[in-house]
């Protein structure tokens, strides 16, 4: 796996966008983006209407998946292109999620929906029509999934990663600051957690770092063990998806899982161990 | 608790009724001769320049974050090139209001 097998540029979708077996999808949790505009051929995934069990906290399963990828015109042979806003947040989630359920042939554009804007590139509102697919999903991998039980159990055994910003790692936010703080659950973060914010993966235009400056990132500035197993976590697990991404896609590291429930799980739950205060 | 996703709406998240009081709100509008930016990119850094939070600009170039208390640096990205940056500071139950000129 290298980088040119995982992220396009922006030339790459100008020049492919209506090529037989490439579907460009834009991911985001308010698609409204999409709606007032997006690039030519694209569809639309809307993070939580689609991706998300509208009853239980947990993904649609295999089934609502299929389907979900049969009605968008999906075929499992296709290459899937995503992009979003945020700064491709929720297109890594998706990317992740279609890893999950066994897609192949999967990328991000690099930089995403942002980038894109700021070079001034065509945005339509025309909303292609795909003919449908028979989508056949696989199991999902556990291989790059984590639960709380597991994640408990890594504490000070693996390399813990808290993708949020150093005051929601510390405890004086408990989310973005684009968010309101009205939140219920505990400030601060899994002990033996390294604080490693997204952010740093990317450049100011949403692309992300080279890899060596991700490597001295990771290993160097925060010291991770690469060559231990590493779980990352945010609020909701669509910022660690970026940094799985980054540490499994980009840099290769083996055994690389992101803890979708992560900080909105685990500062809920009774009698766990949180820390406070700056990173170390 | 919300499991609703950290995503950022354009122009900000709206103030929740009631909840002024215990926010430090930095809000605005990003202007160019006089007229609304709607597209472009409000980015919100700690004092050491550190990434803190960003949001898309509104139809009305209209920005807003719910900070801590401090001082803050924002930066305006836009279309061709454009940048800007102001100093701000924050305060529980204080609403900042600035206007960026690009």
């Amino acid at each position: 796996m290298s980088r040119s097998d995982v992220l396009v540029d922006a030339d790459w979708v100008e020049a492919h966008h209506g090529d037989d077996g490439v579907v460009i999808v834009e991911v985001d949790e308010d698609t409204s983006a999409y709606d007032k505009g997006h690039i030519r051929d694209a569809v639309k995934i809307d993070w939580k209407a689609d991706l998300q069990d509208p009853v239980r906290r947990d993904f649609v399963d295999k089934a609502g998946f299929e389907a979900l990828l049969s009605a968008r015109g999906i075929a499992n042979d296709d290459t899937v292109v995503l992009y979003g806003g945020n700064n491709n947040w929720f297109a890594a989630y998706a990317y992740w999620y279609f890893r999950l359920y066994g897609h192949q042939n999967v990328k991000l554009l690099d930089g995403g929906r942002k980038k894109w804007e700021l070079e001034s590139r065509e945005i339509v509102t025309d909303v292609p029509r795909r003919p449908a697919t028979s989508y056949q999903a696989a199991e999902q991998d556990a291989s790059i999934r984590a639960f709380r039980d597991e994640v408990l159990s890594a504490i000070g055994q693996r390399n813990l990663v808290d993708v949020r910003s150093p005051d929601e790692f510390a405890g004086r936010l408990l989310a973005p600051a684009h968010l309101p703080q009205e939140q219920a659950q505990r400030g601060g973060h899994i002990p033996t957690a390294k604080n490693v914010p997204w952010s740093k993966a990317a450049e100011e235009d949403g692309t992300f770092k080279s890899d060596d400056a991700l490597r001295a990132l990771y290993r160097d500035e925060a010291g991770l063990d690469f060559g231990r197993d590493t779980i990352a976590y945010c609020r909701i697990g669509e910022r660690s998806a970026h940094t799985w991404f980054v540490l499994h896609e980009l840099l290769g590291q083996q055994n690389v899982k992101n803890y979708d429930g992560s900080w909105t799980e685990y500062g809920s739950l009774v009698g766990v161990p949180i820390e406070v205060g700056d990173g170390k | 608790m919300s499991d609703d996703g950290c995503g950022a709406p354009r122009g900000g998240a709206a103030v929740p009724a009631g909840a002024a009081g215990s926010q430090a709100i930095v809000q605005g509008r990003v202007t160019q001769n006089g007229s609304a930016v709607p597209t472009g990119y409000a980015r919100l850094l700690n004092s050491g320049g550190d990434f803190v939070a960003e949001v898309p600009l509104g139809e009305d170039g209209g920005f807003r974050f719910f900070a801590a208390p401090g001082t803050w640096r924002l930066r305006v990205l836009a279309p061709g090139g454009v940048r800007a940056e102001r100093s701000v500071s924050a305060d529980i139950g204080q609403v900042t209001e600035l206007e960026v000129a690009v």
